[in-house]
């Protein structure tokens, strides 16, 4: 079945269990990590007799990443290769601290400020998670209330980070810079898309890129301001909205409100072909200078995807049923292991979640293994094998110490499913639906899934009304991901427009259905909720404990957690180390001082990175280090780094 | 005369919420083309509002910035319109739109994208305290009338 590395096994019916007969089943071995290079003299002698161009480069801070982020690397310039990486998540989120004895509903707004980009997502989380804990199931005007925003939300991110964050490094002034030989090319490159974006020739889209000045730069600051109209259209305001509660949303919405989001949405339909032309383009120039940009931030197709966008006649909020509801979403959930979908079940997405600490900067919460009987969630609700690790068991123990990249070195854990390393992001929703194949998917008139693609049939709006159809690539890497994510762009726009005339009905009908909530009693019993969402960065998963109506754990699990992971107790990298490991050293440069890092910037970049930062660091009643509500401030702190 | 008074900082840092919570007080006395606005969210955000708007005369920055000077001092001075490096620029918007909020972020995206107009204030206070938590520092609580005083002067045209 899915698990090849976990000790769960399927009976006849189906039903996970533990592997029998095994004492203390998820309990390892850990692997020592191999000495750094720069602490191993032995090793320093033999590289420097090979030659002389060993560097240690360290991007502190990545700039244009959202949020706290540095990349340690070793990188052998003669033989342009990377030697070593470790990716560093430079502060410490507070907020599994901060909730802990707060009432369950709170967390619906302080979690939404981990984030300065994507807050309305973690609300969103939170107040699912709730409503599983509570037990109340909004109306369907309600979820579609809910999808709405988040497509907002996303075709505010997705053009964040194609023209602001990453598309800088494909510009004429980053181009010229490193790779001048590339641009005298691009001077006379005919572009493959110029009747869909309108560029002739590669170069005058590469200028377009520029920062501050750019066309493109300065027309995707346009489209964020139009998703940002539409979303406090019901969220009230934006990034952290104040209508999103358990049992659906607490604005009211009339057809004058839809008129003015679908006013707004259907323009992102001509800017989604558009972006996704100048995405192929960039894709395929690059390729064909020189094919190893395929190798750019390659690592296995290896993602992870709860998916989203529920189906308001199929959401019940249970956990129970969350696989049926799960495959009815309109991004469905998906395990995908080196290409392949292994599965659509929440639930066993969800078991196999763990939370390692071996290289970050917290203690370990269950003796290594050894406390594995203590362990407070042995099964989920649906009776399903849980490990010690698993976010419903995670225990949130600071711990900060001198940064050893053999030891610890990060203030992200190591989120592994089946005990591996995956990547999600806007395009492992795309990726997951594609393979799918129509089957647990929701149908729409817009989304075709194929196996091996998703066609995306939009209403034609000013441009040509081309057939667009996103297909999964033999390689997966830096470029790949940039392409799916301009790709997103449509898929989220036909989703919002799947879901703008299911509102329009919902209001055209009235009744129950229409309405935005549900009233709810507050439990005071012991409960255990979980929100699995996404963010415009991927996977997003808000783990919830209470009793006595207090919150007793709560545990967030973000995409950039998965993707800026340390390396974990197997000695395996995380998808940023392992990704810039593979990376190949394409910059044209003739002096070691010259070496800009563009091809290690433009594979971090790929994985929109996005480091949820802490308010406030508390240990013990003492405040350690304190940072500003955003996702993009600086490391401040006692730790040594 | 339109004179927009902005408050800068997050709420629920202490010191850092000077800015927002002064606009929220002043904000009733608003009148005769006085605004006062909580900026404590999108510098890109606002600078696009400001292009829905009528142009404003005066526009004054408060909130607090740590400048390493003594906790409490207040300083107002006249913006120079100085721009940093592109490349600083460039990620300062980037900051703005992943969510940072900051008075220099706030002013200079502002300016960079040609929204101010030229008479612009900035009013600063040191902060004492950025921690978690509602109410000021003594420092600061002790200076909140003599910011409030400065904001009212600097409404006279």
């Amino acid at each position: 079945m899915c698990f090849k590395n976990l000790p769960i096994e399927f009976d006849a019916q189906g039903n996970a269990t533990l592997k029998p007969g095994v004492a203390n089943p998820y309990s390892y071995t850990e692997t020592p990590l191999p000495t750094p290079i720069e602490d191993d003299p032995e090793k320093m002698r033999e590289l420097f007799a090979r030659n002389s161009e060993v560097r240690r480069v360290d991007f502190d801070p990545v700039t244009r990443v959202a949020g706290a982020l540095a990349f340690h690397t070793v990188v052998d310039l003669e033989n342009r290769n990377v030697l070593e990486t470790a990716s560093m998540a430079t502060l410490f989120r507070g907020y599994e601290i901060i909730l802990q004895g707060r009432d369950p509903r709170d967390a619906i707004f302080i979690s939404s400020r981990a984030c300065g980009v994507c807050g309305g997502v973690h609300a969103t989380a939170s107040a699912l998670a709730c409503e599983m804990a509570f037990g109340v199931k909004p109306p369907p005007m309600g979820i579609v209330a809910r999808n709405l925003l988040l497509s907002v939300e996303y075709l505010y991110d997705h053009p964040i980070h194609l023209s602001l964050l990453a598309g800088p490094d494909f510009s004429e002034a980053a181009v010229r810079e490193t790779n001048p030989e590339i641009w005298e090319r691009a001077r006379n490159t005919k572009t493959r898309g110029a009747a869909t974006h309108g560029y002739a020739l590669m170069s005058d889209l590469m200028t377009d890129l520029t920062p501050l000045t750019g066309k493109l730069y300065l027309e995707g600051l346009y489209y964020t301001r139009l998703a940002r109209e539409a979303y406090v259209l019901i969220g009230g305001k934006y990034p952290h909205p104040e209508t999103v509660i358990p049992g659906g949303v607490s604005s009211h919405i009339d057809v004058s409100d839809l008129n003015e989001i679908m006013l707004r949405v259907v323009k992102y339909f001509d800017y989604g072909r558009k972006t996704a032309a100048i995405w192929d383009d960039i894709s395929e120039f690059f390729y064909e200078v020189n094919p190893k940009y395929r190798d750019i931030g390659t690592r296995p197709a290896s993602m992870i995807e709860p998916g989203q966008w529920d189906d308001p006649y199929a959401y019940d909020a249970t956990y129970e049923n969350c696989d049926e509801w799960g495959r009815r979403r309109w991004a469905p959930p998906g395990v995908i292991v080196d290409g392949e979908l292994v599965t659509t079940s929440l639930q066993m997405l969800n078991a196999g979640v763990e939370e390692f600490v071996e290289h970050a900067f917290y203690e370990e919460w269950t003796g290594n293994g050894t406390n594995n009987e203590y362990y407070k969630h042995k099964t989920d609700p649906a009776g399903n094998p849980l490990s010690p690790w698993h976010p419903w068991n995670k225990e949130t123990i600071p711990k900060p110490q001198a940064t050893s990249w053999k030891e610890k070195y990060s203030w992200s854990t190591a989120p592994r499913w089946d005990r591996m390393a995956m990547e999600t992001g806007a395009y492992s929703r795309i990726y997951a639906a594609a393979q799918t194949g129509g089957k647990d998917f929701r149908d729409s008139p817009y989304l075709e899934s194929t196996g091996h693609s998703m066609k995306i049939h939009l209403p034609k709006a000013e441009l040509p009304n081309t057939e667009i159809e996103w297909k999964i690539p033999e390689t997966w890497g830096a470029f790949e991901r940039n392409r799916a994510r301009a790709y997103c762009i449509l898929y989220t726009a036909a989703i919002a427009y799947d879901n703008l005339q299911l509102a329009y009905e919902l209001l055209r009908k009235g009744g129950p259905d229409a309405k935005l909530s549900t009233p709810y009693k507050m439990p005071t019993d012991h409960r255990i909720g979980v929100g699995l969402w996404g963010a415009g960065r991927g996977y997003l998963t808000h783990h919830l404990e209470m009793d006595k109506g207090v919150l007793q754990n709560y545990q967030i699990l973000t995409p950039s957690t998965w993707m800026a992971s340390p390396k974990d107790p197997f000695g395996k990298p995380g998808p940023y180390e392992e990704a810039v490991l593979a990376t190949p050293l394409l910059e044209n440069y003739e002096k070691p001082e010259d070496f800009k890092g563009i091809d290690v910037l433009r594979a971090i970049r790929s994985f929109d990175p996005c480091m949820p930062c802490t308010t406030h660091m508390h240990m013990d009643g003492r405040t350690v280090s304190r940072e500003i509500v955003s996702c993009a401030c600086g490391a401040v702190g006692d730790h040594e780094h | 005369m339109r004179v927009l008074v902005c408050g800068v900082g997050y709420r629920f840092l202490r010191d850092n919420a000077v800015g927002v919570h002064i606009t929220d007080t002043l904000a009733p006395q608003a009148h005769n083309g006085i605004e006062f606005e909580d900026l404590g969210y999108h510098p890109v955000g606002f600078t696009q509002n400001l292009d829905e708007r009528p142009d404003y005369d005066r526009i004054v920055f408060v909130g607090a910035v740590d400048r390493s000077r003594e906790p409490g001092t207040v300083t107002a001075y006249k913006y120079d319109h100085v721009l940093p490096p592109a490349d600083e620029i460039n990620e300062r918007v980037a900051d703005s739109v992943t969510g940072s909020i900051s008075l220099d972020n706030l002013i200079i995206v502002a300016e960079a994208f040609k929204a101010l107009p030229e008479d612009v204030w900035v009013i600063e206070i040191q902060p004492a305290d950025e921690t978690w938590g509602e109410g000021f520092s003594p420092e600061v609580d002790a200076k909140l009338e003599e910011i409030t005083e400065t904001i009212w002067t600097l409404t006279k045209l």
